[in-house]
This record gives C-alpha cells, structure tokens and sequence, in this order.
C-alpha cells in the first residue's frame, strides 16, 4: 500500500524572486529520484503539500505545467510557519513534496472551446500552468481562441513578468495585463480587473471563464461575466482552504459532503451554487 | 459460523491468558472509571462493566501518532527512510476485549473513510487487520443515554466485531464471526452451542433493544438538514456550548484530525493527534478568514457531519448513539435532543 502521507524527496533548483515587495517567490523542485518525477502525473490546476520537515506542510497550487518536464514550481506568499521557513531556503537544499492532489481545471471540458482566463494579484499561479499548458505546441490546437485578463495592484506586483512578455508577443493568446494604479515606468493599462473585462468583453460564444483572484475581484467580476452570457455551468473557479491530509481524511476543508483537498479545489459556479457557503 | 458456549467464570481467565500470547487491551478499573488498558499476561479484565469511558477508537486512530521520522542533513530535514515507508507502523497482533456492540460499529464507520478505494490510510488499515475484535453484548443496555437503536445498532449487534459474546446466564454465547475471530476458538473452548442457544440469544436481543429509552427520529432529518443549512434553529443551539471539544475526543465516530512536527536536536518526528471541529482554530486560514467564524457554524458542522455529510459520502449516519458525548458535556448539551428538535423543523 502506497503511503500517502510520506513527501516525496525533491531539490530546490531554482528561485525567482516575483514582486518588488520580495514576498512573493517562485520555487522550481527538482524531483531526486528519477522515478518520483514519472509517478507525479498531474494537470493544471492541482496542488501539492509543500512539506518541511521540522515546521510542517502547506498546501500550494502547482505553477508550472505539466508539459514542462523535469521540475514543478509552486509560487508562494510568505505567510505562515511553514512558506516563512521556504522562503529563507536557498538553492540546494532538500525538502519534501506531497502529491499531486485534488481535482484539476476540466481539462476535457475545456477542449474544443474558447477559454477566458482572469487572474487577479497573486492568485494567477495554476491559472498560469493552464496557460502554458494550452499554449504547448502539442495542445493548442486542442483549444479556441485564449484571452487572458491579469491584473495586480501595481506594476511591481505583477508576478511571471518575463513570461507575461513572451505572450504578448504570441498571436494565439489575447493577453491584457493591468494594475490598479501605475508608475513613472507604467505604459500598459490601468483598471480594475472587472472593469477591463467589462472593456475586454470576451464572447460567451462556445465559451469557458477561468477565473482565480481574491473574493473582492471575483465578486465584481462574476457580474460582468452574467452580463456577457456565461452560464454558471461555463465560469470555473477554485476555492482555497485550511488543509492538512489533504486526501479527505483530517476533516478540515470540509464544506458541505465535498471535502476541498480531494473534491475540488477546482469548482464550477454551478457546483457552488449547490454547496453549503461555508468556504 | 461456529458457536460454542464458554463457562461465564472462565472467560475472565481465559483472556488474561492471551494476554501472554499477543497484546492484549480490555476494560480495567482505573480509580473511578472503566478505561481500555493493555493487560499483563494472567491479567483478568473486567466482564461485568456498563461501557469504557473512552471509546475503543483509539487502538486503531490513536490521539497521537508519528507518520513519520526525520533527520537533519546539511541540506536541510530530510525523511528518516525514504525506502521503507511503513517503518514507523507499530506491528503485533493485538486483541480487542470487551468492546460494546455500539463502538464495534463505529470500527465499520471509520473504516468507509480510513480504508476508501483511492487513498487509503495505511496507519489506520494497518493495525485495523492486525487486531481482532472481542465484542460483549449488552443484554441489559447500561445507559439512559444508550441510543443505538435509533442509528443503526443494536444491545447485540455483531457488526464490527469479529467475535459476540452474549450473556446467557451460566454461559456466554461465543459466536465467532470472521476467519481473525476463528483463529480464537482454540483459546476459547468451550462446548458447541446450536438452536436453543440461538433462540435464547434472539429473544434476549428483543428484550434488550426494548430496553433502550432512548430512541431518536435520526433516519428523519436527513432531508431537513438538507434543506435547513441556513435556519433560525442554529443561531442558539450553540450559545452554552464551551467548546471543550469533549463531545468530538470522546465519540468513537469522530476522526478529525492535525498533524504538526516537533523537532529536538537534530531529529524529529512528524506526528498526527486528534483535533475537533469545536476549536475555532480548526478551520481558520492564514489570512485570518475562518469559514466557520463561530461556534455556531462548529456545531453545525458537527451535525451536519453525523446525520448529513456522511449519509451523503458513506450511506451511513456517523453516530452510534454510545451516549458519550450526552454523558460528558460540562453544559448538558444533549445530541438527541438536538436530532429530535431538528426533526420538528
């Protein structure tokens, strides 16, 4: 029986540094044993349990896609006990991933159709694992046309920023990035990110959103998407919670008979229409 | 299934002797109270108790256990063996006696969750295969407070248990259920028991099921619980509620759990202990949201978890109506009380 509480062994073999604030770090693993990295099948949109032996484990989304072979990247806040103590690692050092876990973005579901990715502040991390994922040369055919609407407060806070160039400069992907409020420096758009939607206004023709951000952007976004025709069948999202298991066992994400860790985290907000709001 | 009748005076005796053969836990008396304790080899249990104060859960989801070890290296805390990954799993054959037909069920509860197709928990499943359980029959229910036939159970249900014993006066009927509980029948002896004694057994069932006041309308609000997540009746059921916690530690069903590290020198261990959905701290994130903010949405969830969430995953209502819970509130929070009013909705 495989125990599906013990890490996997991985490196860190990469650390990029996101936002001007230095609170925000991109970590790309390294997997130690070969046969750990083909055991770790995942789709965009899972999680894993970062774990540190001696301070414990946090659940992250996975950052990188899995059509990027050879490492995984998880981009995290630092925050509490345990991406405090990730954050002051270095390149080198040895820690623990437990995963992959949870659900995924539909990935099938999405296939065939024209996809709407909006992000908001640092809540773009599995959003950007689907981008790349879609845009791989093997996949994009298997996808419509692909708009992304990605905003953070201010220019320093845009994560991925080397990657937000290369896309702008693909004719396969509609990207608009915009910040609440620019610099000196700042010559992209200024606008909220509901408000460039509203702007953007993608067709809800044959149509999926993929939307991931804090509450306050989802929830003045999400009107915008109704006025353009949406259904809640066709706006997809993922819901964050206090874990620890995360194979539906240790009782703390539960919401409604769902249990987040194993059931989601991705949902439709027609799924969530039908779950008790306690999340 | 064989049947043997085991003299009543022997049975103490019999289970100390396999004290000396495997582990052995079974009811003692430990100052005032009726507790599971490992017996020494000769040790004789008690036979004729009301029910332990703790549930039996614990053998199997012990309040604390280690996952896993691990060891600093100069690139940072590294698992102790990466190879053998069931190392940490205490091993042996341990016997289960004296286990009330209430809590055996409760073993079959956890095992829909601990030993599910995808997922499976090997501390869990582990020491589940390696631990035959000795059921005793409650032909007179103890308890006011003993409501298993409400949920499911019953005074001499064999669910859970891989061997009955039920008191018929000068013996015990010794039903031994599965191939872990055949394995005892040497140990046990006995004469063979036929249809008298399965009569006997089956009118002292019915007298006892009778037995039991307490009956709650649990299979009824399944559907109003559905439909009440929002409802005026939450808003003050919680108010005496302390939070303690006690009601979850002592159910045989609830299996919430944390796990943290602890660390000394240069090693340490990775350990998971019982939690409960009473704490505010349970559900609270980083950033300082809680999704259940108040005691209120604890107890909800509580219930809901029981009489809703689990029919829904499991098909099964995750009570066995033990009375613990009812018995140990510092408040007199009284589960069936709750069930009942909830079903006036």
């Amino acid at each position: 029986m495989q125990n599906p509480y013990i890490p996997i062994p991985v490196e860190v073999v990469k650390i990029v540094t996101e936002v001007d604030t230095k609170d925000i770090k991109t970590f790309r693993f390294a997997f130690l044993k070969k046969e750990d990295e083909a055991a770790f099948g995942y789709l965009p949109g899972q999680f894993a349990e970062l774990s540190i032996f001696g301070k414990g484990e946090s659940p992250i989304g996975i950052a990188s896609s899995p059509t990027q072979p050879g490492y995984i990247e998880f981009t995290v806040q630092k925050a509490g006990v345990v991406t405090s103590a990730l954050h002051e690692m270095e390149v080198g050092a040895v820690m623990g991933v437990r995963g992959p876990l949870g659900n995924s973005w539909p990935i099938d579901f999405l296939a065939g159709k024209n996809i709407v990715i909006v992000g908001g502040g640092f809540a773009f991390t599995t959003l950007r694992s689907l981008i790349n994922y879609m845009i791989d040369e093997r996949n994009r055919s298997r996808f419509g046309k692909i708009t992304v609407i990605y905003g953070a407060r201010t220019p320093g806070l845009l994560i991925y920023k080397d990657e937000l160039d290369a896309w702008a400069k693909r004719d396969d992907i509609n990207l608009n990035v915009t910040v609440d409020k620019g610099d000196a420096d700042w010559k992209g758009r200024e606008g909220f990110v509901p408000t460039v939607c509203r702007e953007v206004a993608p067709s809800s023709e044959n149509a999926v959103t993929v939307i991931c951000g804090p509450p306050i952007m989802i929830r003045f976004t999400l009107p915008v998407f109704f006025e353009l025709g949406f259904s809640k069948e066709n706006i997809i999202t993922s819901l964050e919670m206090r874990m620890k298991c995360g194979i539906g066992k240790c009782g703390r994400c539960n919401v409604g008979e769902k249990y987040v860790c194993k059931d989601g985290p991705v949902f439709s907000l027609a799924e969530l229409d039908k779950l008790t709001k306690e999340y | 299934m064989e049947k043997r009748l085991i003299k009543k005076e022997a049975l103490a005796g019999i289970i100390g002797e396999l004290a000396g053969r495997m582990r052995v836990y079974a009811p003692v008396q430990a100052e005032d109270q009726v507790l599971f304790k490992a017996l020494a080899e000769g040790e004789k249990p008690l036979v004729d108790f009301a029910n332990t104060k703790n549930a039996p859960k614990n053998f199997f989801f012990p309040r604390t256990e280690t996952l896993m070890k691990f060891t600093r290296t100069e690139k940072g805390m590294v698992h102790k063996d990466q190879e053998k990954a069931g190392e940490e799993k205490q091993g042996g054959e341990t016997l289960l006696f004296g286990v009330r037909p209430c809590d055996a069920r409760s073993f079959t509860l956890l095992d829909m969750l601990f030993d599910q197709e995808k997922y499976q928990d090997p501390y869990y499943i582990d020491k589940r295969a390696k631990t035959t359980v000795v059921a005793l029959g409650c032909v007179h229910p103890p308890y006011t407070t003993c409501f298993c036939t409400s949920v499911d159970g019953a005074p001499l249900a064999a669910d859970g248990a891989d061997l009955l014993l039920t008191d018929l006066g000068e013996s015990y009927l010794a039903e031994f259920l599965t191939t872990k509980g055949e394995a005892l029948l040497s140990a046990f002896g006995g004469t063979p028991a036929g249809e008298a004694e399965d009569k006997q057994k089956e009118a002292l069932a019915t007298q006892a099921a009778g037995e039991i006041r307490s009956r709650i309308p649990a299979h009824e609000v399944k559907p109003i619980l559905d439909a009440r997540f929002e409802d005026p009746f939450w808003n003050t059921l919680h108010q005496k509620c302390l939070a303690c916690g006690t009601c979850t530690y002592l159910c045989p069903t609830c299996h919430c759990f944390d796990i943290s590290d602890e660390t000394k020198g240069d090693s340490g261990v990775r350990i998971r202990n019982w939690d409960s959905c009473m704490f505010p701290l349970f559900t609270k994130e980083t950033s300082g949201h809680n999704p259940r903010p108040s005691q209120k949405e604890r107890w909800r969830q509580r219930v809901m978890h029981k009489f809703r969430y689990y029919m829904d995953n499991f098909g099964a209502i995750a009570c066995v109506g033990c009375g613990r819970c009812v018995m140990a509130c510092p408040v007199n929070l009284d589960i069936r009380k709750i069930v009942t009013d909830i079903a006036k909705l």
